[in-house]
C-alpha cells in the first residue's frame, strides 16, 4: 500500500512532462548543433586516427542526447521552498524526500525519452564519420541501459541535496549553480572523460560525477572483461547508495527544523 | 551616461545585499570558465598542439573570447531576461519612462557579477603573452582593443536579435542560443580548427572571427589559414558594429509592431 503513493508521483508527473514536446524541439536542434562543434573539433585534433576518433563521437553524442537529464527539472520544489508552502507538502502522510525523488525520476525519463528519436534522426543528417556507433554487442547494450538507470537514479539525488541545502540557505542559485557547474565539468559533458590524460583516469572515474552518464557510456562502447563490468557497476551502486543515504539524512534534519517563512 | 552610472551603482548595491550569494554566484562564474579551460588544457595535453596552433597561442584566442563575452554579458543581462519581462509587464513600464528604451534595457540589469570570467579571460591572455613574449607596438594593442571593442559590439548585437525575435513569439527561442553560446563555444578556439561550413558560418555569417580571430592572428604574428590580405585588416572588424547597427534598425521596427501580452 505505502509504495502507491510513489508509483503514482511518478505516473502524474510522467504524464504532465509529456506535454511539453513542442518546448523539446527548440532545445534538441540546439543540442545537435553543440554535438556537432565537439565532434568536428575533435575529428580535428585526432588526426585522422579513426579508432579513436569514432569512440570520441559516440561519446559527445549519447552525453548530448542525456544532456537535460542533469538538471533539477522540478520548479515546484523549489518554487514550494521559496514561497513557504513546502508546509503543506509536510501535512502529506508519505515520505517527503521519496515523494520527490520519485517525481523527479519520472520528469527525467519522460524528458529523455521524448528526445532520444528526434536527436537520433538529426545526427543521421550529418556524414557518417560523425554520427553514433551502435552499442559494442547485445550485453553492453543491456549493461548500459542498467547503468543508465543507476545513473539517472545518483542525479536526482544529487539534485534534491542542492534542494536540501537551498531549503536552508534560501537561495537557489549560488551553490546549486556551482554544484551543477562542477557536475558538468566532472560527468564528461564539457569535455568526455575518455579524453583526460591516462595518468588521471583512475582519479577520474572513481569519483561520484563519473557514474551518472560517463560510467554508462563506457559500457555502451563495451568492456574489457566481465570483472572490469562488474567493478565499474559496483562502483555505480556504491555512490548511489552513499548518496541516497546522505541525502536522506540532510532530508530528515531538515525537515524537523524547518523555519516556514512567510504567512 | 549619468543614468548609466547611477544604473550601474544600483546594480552593484543590490547585488551588495546578498553578499554571500554574489560571492558564490562569481565563484561560479569562475567555475564555468575553469571547466572551459581545464577543457583546453586537457585536450592539449593529450594532443599536444591543435592544427598549426601551439598551445600558448590557443590560450590567447580563448582569454580574447572569453573577456569579450563576460563584457558583453555584463552589459546586456536585461537582453538575456527579455522574454521573461516582455511576460511580465516590465517592459510596458519602461515604455512609459522618457528614456532611450534600449538604454533602460541593456542596463535594467547590468551585471557586476561577470568581473569573475573577465578576471580568467585578461589572466589567460596575460599568461600567453608572457609565454609567447609578443612584442608589444601601438599599432598591435590598438588593433587588438579595436577588434574587441567591435566583437562586443557584434555579440550585442546577436544577444538584440534575441530580444527582437521575443516581439514576435512570447516564448525565448532556444535556437538563438546558437549563435551567442554557440559562438563562444565555437570560437574560443581558432576558427579554422573547424572544417569548412562552420568556418564560414562563424566568419561570414555570424562574423565572430572576423571581428576577433582574424585580427588576433595578426597580433600573434601568425596568419590564419584561409587568411584575408593585411590590408584589410583593420576593416574586418567593422562587421561588429555593422552588425549592431543592423540589429538595433530591426529592434526600433519590433517595437513600433509590439503589442503588450496585457496583465
Amino acid at each position: 500500500m505505502r509504495y502507491r503513493a510513489y508509483t503514482t508521483a511518478f505516473r502524474v508527473e510522467a504524464r504532465q512532462q509529456t506535454r511539453y514536446r513542442g518546448a523539446a524541439m527548440g532545445g534538441i536542434v540546439t543540442q545537435v548543433f553543440f554535438g556537432l562543434i565537439l565532434v568536428a573539433l575533435y575529428d580535428t585534433l585526432s588526426g585522422g586516427t579513426d579508432e579513436g576518433f569514432r569512440r570520441t563521437a559516440t561519446y559527445v553524442w549519447l552525453q548530448q542526447i542525456f544532456f537535460r537529464a542533469y538538471f533539477n527539472l522540478d520548479s515546484e520544489l523549489n518554487d514550494q521552498v521559496m514561497t513557504g508552502n513546502v508546509a503543506y507538502s509536510m501535512l502529506r502522510p508519505v515520505d517527503l524526500h521519496s515523494w520527490w525523488f520519485w517525481r523527479a525520476m519520472a520528469q527525467k525519463i519522460i524528458t529523455i525519452a521524448m528526445r532520444i528519436l528526434p536527436m537520433l534522426l538529426l545526427q543521421l543528417l550529418l556524414p557518417e564519420r560523425w554520427r553514433l556507433l551502435p552499442p559494442a554487442d547485445i550485453p553492453a547494450f543491456v549493461q548500459f541501459a542498467f547503468s543508465l538507470l543507476i545513473g539517472f537514479m545518483i542525479i536526482c539525488q544529487i539534485n534534491l541535496i542542492c534542494s536540501a541545502i537551498s531549503m536552508r540557505t534560501l537561495d537557489n542559485k549560488g551553490i546549486t549553480a556551482m554544484i551543477n557547474l562542477l557536475m558538468m565539468i566532472l560527468a564528461g559533458n564539457i569535455i568526455p572523460l575518455t579524453l583526460v590524460p591516462d595518468r588521471l583516469q583512475t582519479l577520474i572515474r572513481l569519483q561520484p560525477f563519473a557514474q551518472l552518464l560517463d560510467a554508462p557510456i563506457r559500457m555502451y562502447q563495451g568492456m574489457a572483461s566481465p570483472g572490469e563490468w562488474l567493478a565499474a557497476a559496483a562502483l555505480q551502486l556504491g555512490w548511489l547508495v552513499l548518496l541516497w543515504g546522505l541525502c536522506r539524512w540532510m532530508w530528515s534534519r531538515n525537515l524537523l527544523r524547518i523555519e516556514v517563512q512567510g504567512g | 551616461m549619468r543614468y548609466m552610472m547611477n544604473a550601474m551603482r544600483m546594480n552593484l548595491r543590490r547585488a551588495a545585499q546578498y553578499r554571500a550569494s554574489f560571492l558564490m554566484q562569481i565563484c561560479s562564474q569562475i567555475v564555468m570558465t575553469g571547466g572551459d579551460l581545464w577543457a583546453m588544457l586537457m585536450l592539449l595535453e593529450r594532443y599536444g598542439r591543435m592544427g598549426h596552433w601551439e598551445g600558448r597561442e590557443i590560450l590567447f584566442f580563448f582569454g580574447a573570447m572569453h573577456l569579450v563575452f563576460s563584457v558583453t554579458e555584463m552589459i546586456n543581462r536585461g537582453l538575456g531576461h527579455f522574454g521573461s519581462s516582455i511576460r511580465s509587464g516590465a517592459f510596458d513600464t519602461m515604455l512609459t519612462r522618457p528614456r532611450r528604451l534600449l538604454t533602460q534595457v541593456l542596463l535594467s540589469e547590468l551585471d557586476p557579477r561577470r568581473v569573475g570570467t573577465m578576471a580568467v579571460g585578461i589572466t589567460a591572455m596575460a599568461v600567453a603573452t608572457a609565454l609567447i613574449g609578443i612584442e608589444w607596438t601601438v599599432w598591435k594593442v590598438l588593433l587588438l582593443l579595436w577588434s574587441m571593442t567591435a566583437t562586443v559590439c557584434l555579440m550585442l548585437g546577436l544577444f538584440l536579435l534575441e530580444a527582437v525575435i521575443c516581439f514576435f513569439s512570447v516564448q525565448s527561442i532556444e535556437m538563438v542560443n546558437i549563435l551567442t553560446y554557440g559562438g563562444r563555444q565555437t570560437c574560443q578556439y581558432p576558427v579554422d580548427l573547424y572544417p569548412d561550413f562552420i568556418r564560414i558560418l562563424f566568419t561570414y555569417v555570424v562574423p565572430v572571427a572576423l571581428c576577433l580571430q582574424y585580427p588576433v592572428s595578426r597580433v600573434l604574428g601568425r596568419p590564419m589559414a584561409a587568411g584575408i590580405p593585411d590590408g584589410l585588416l583593420w576593416l574586418c572588424p567593422l562587421a561588429g558594429p555593422g552588425f549592431l547597427a543592423l540589429m538595433t534598425l530591426f529592434w526600433c521596427f519590433g517595437v513600433r509592431r509590439y503589442r503588450s501580452t496585457g496583465s
